[in-house]
């Protein structure tokens, strides 16, 4: 039996056998059946379309010569509302023409008759381990998160793994969602630095000033509300890596300290006289064109250059459209094993609405889209009219002026309430509020000061009640965690 | 794999896979209701019917195990084509005598 054969688990896949020749089905079907397949078959291209909707095969294999609908009309039809099925097509004319243009329609493979039965399981067995995902890299080694089958992505993804291992600066360019974050650790991960702190920062959420004490730190009384030292970023992640996002949106002002550090390899605190050696690597990234920047002057080159040592490009989920299809799947499967529930499947004509779709909020948009629409269905099958919705309902690009005010507002507290250590009444009026009004914001944001006290830089998590008295002290907020 | 068998002339073994011994009687029934398709087929000068039964006939019989069903399959495709009657009546002579003389042996697996 062949290896492609032999390594798989037939039982799971169904395949729909098509061809109006009796005899010829009925052989298909008991090889199959016999290897060990769920066998279903159509006497037409049009009961195959029927089947297909009922029975939804992993699989078709269909003759090029039928009398109603020909394979190649089947094929067409097939993958208009299953744009990603599988289909073999076999031939008893063993025409070039006919092959070219069934590969340009799409078909996985082409086969001509007569068969012999070691070939078609050979190659219904391959077919099936390209598009179940089998052959989908995610992560084995390298980046457990980058879900992907696409060589764009996966020559991505191996210059990414020859730099890991080294300190090279990194510079990473993609569109928001894209996961530049997400590569960024992956390159973490799979450096000497893994068992130090990777600290992502986000350079265009942060007004001048407090990015600044973030990334660098401040001496106590160095500037109002400093009551405390504040190491910054680049010393709490010494050893590590820091992750600067946006650093294309960073003042020009920053840009010089920025370029002192990664020249110098050297931090000063705001209100310092003395440096502090750090060792930390740089990895950056834009969704901006940083060149342009440069020549209108909102970039200094020579922090472009010391930036821009190995680029990266991430593509947008529209040059990668065949990662659609095993990223919904991929996290369909994540949320119902969160939520301890059976996975849930896209409709075919959904998922061909999907994989058509523009996704200006790339792999961020899409993990939004998988939740509403796995959320709100109540069978086990999403719907067109689910994913339409959904994707109507997450522009994800342009945030509305509310989420946008109500990010920019939750980002502002944790710079804060970082830079005092967690002191709220400093924090508070940092923020020019009084404590009343600032620990109103926190609960709104679910921020608990508390969680700033411990020296951690990241980001804390929910709190589930918080004092909200003037008079509250800070132990009294403690205690609400 | 068929061959004529050396001690009798009138004898030709088809060796077939078990798993598909069970469809021979079938199989076999259906090629001698193509024959008389055929000859009513050139009876009428309807080449495209000869033609859409040898393609048939061209693709299932290797997979079956007879061979030479596949290869008269391809014949009468090829005449149908050019619209050869006698090809035609050639390959359907053949049909007809491989089915009176074949013989099947089950492959074991």
């Amino acid at each position: 039996m062949p290896s492609n054969v032999e390594s798989m688990q037939l039982d799971k896949y169904r395949v729909l056998v098509v061809d109006d020749d009796r005899d010829m089905v009925t052989l298909l079907c008991t090889w199959l059946a016999e290897a060990g397949f769920y066998v279903d078959s159509a006497p037409s291209g049009a009961d195959a379309l029927q089947r297909i909707d009922i029975t939804r095969p992993n699989l078709v294999v269909t003759d090029l010569v039928m009398r109603d609908m020909d394979g190649m009309t089947l094929l067409t039809e097939i993958h208009r509302n299953n744009p990603l099925m599988p289909v073999i097509m076999l031939s008893g004319q063993a025409q070039v023409r006919d092959a070219v243009k069934a590969m340009h329609l799409g078909i996985s493979e082409f086969l001509i008759k007569p068969l012999e039965r070691a070939e078609l399981l050979d190659q219904i067995c391959k077919t099936l381990r390209i598009a179940s995902g089998a052959e989908t890299t995610q992560g084995s080694g390298f980046g457990k998160g980058l879900i992907y089958r696409s060589p764009k992505m996966a020559e991505v993804i191996d210059q990414a793994r020859l730099v890991a291992d080294t300190d090279i600066t990194i510079f990473i360019n993609g569109s928001t969602g894209t996961g530049k974050e997400v590569l960024a650790k992956a390159i973490h991960e799979a450096s000497p630095r893994r068992d130090k702190p990777f600290i992502g920062v986000n350079c265009a959420a942060i007004p001048e000033q407090l990015l600044e004490s973030e990334l660098f730190g401040h001496e106590k009384g160095s500037f109002t509300g400093a009551a405390t030292r504040h190491e910054g970023l680049f010393q709490a992640g010494n050893g590590g890596t820091l992750f600067l996002d946006e650093v294309g949106d960073m003042p020009l002002g920053l840009q010089v300290k920025l370029l002192r550090v990664l020249q110098d390899f050297e931090v000063r605190p705001i209100g310092s006289t003395r440096s502090v050696a750090v060792n930390v690597r740089i990895i950056s990234a834009t969704n901006n064109n940083l060149e342009e920047a440069v020549k209108e002057g909102r970039f200094r080159e020579d922090l472009y250059y010391r930036l821009h040592v190995v680029p990266l490009y991430l593509p947008a989920l529209a040059e990668r459209r065949e990662d659609i299809r095993v990223l919904l799947d991929y996290f369909l499967e994540r949320l119902a094993k969160r939520q301890r529930l059976k996975a849930k499947r896209f409709a075919p004509e959904a998922l061909e609405y999907l994989t058509a779709a523009p996704w200006p909020g790339n792999v961020r948009q899409l993990i939004n889209v998988v939740e509403l629409c796995a959320t709100l269905t109540k069978g086990d099958i999403i719907p067109l009219g689910m994913a339409q919705k959904a994707l109507r309902d997450q522009p994800a690009e342009l945030k509305s002026l509310r989420d946008a005010k109500h990010a920019f507002e939750r980002n502002y507290l944790l710079s804060v309430l970082r830079i005092t250590s967690g002191q709220v009444a400093s924090a508070a009026r940092i923020a020019g509020r009084n404590r009343t009004e600032f620990y109103k914001l926190l609960k709104q944001h679910r921020i608990d000061p508390a969680e700033f006290r411990k020296g951690s830089v990241e980001e804390p998590g929910d709190v589930e009640e918080e004092s909200t008295s003037d008079d509250a002290s800070d132990e009294t907020s403690e205690g609400a965690n | 794999m068929e061959r004529a068998n050396a001690g009798d002339r009138h004898r030709i073994i088809a060796r077939i896979d078990a798993d598909l011994i069970h469809l021979v009687p079938g199989y076999i029934e259906n090629r001698r209701k193509d024959v008389l398709a055929i000859l009513g087929a050139l009876g009428r000068g309807d080449m495209e019917c000869v033609w859409i039964i040898g393609h048939s006939m061209k693709g299932s019989g290797g997979g079956y195990g007879f061979h030479t069903v596949s290869e008269v399959g391809a014949a009468l495709e090829q005449a149908a084509e050019v619209s050869d009657g006698d090809a035609v009546t050639a390959a359907l002579a053949r049909l007809q005598d491989y089915l009176a003389r074949v013989e099947v042996v089950c492959e074991p697996e």
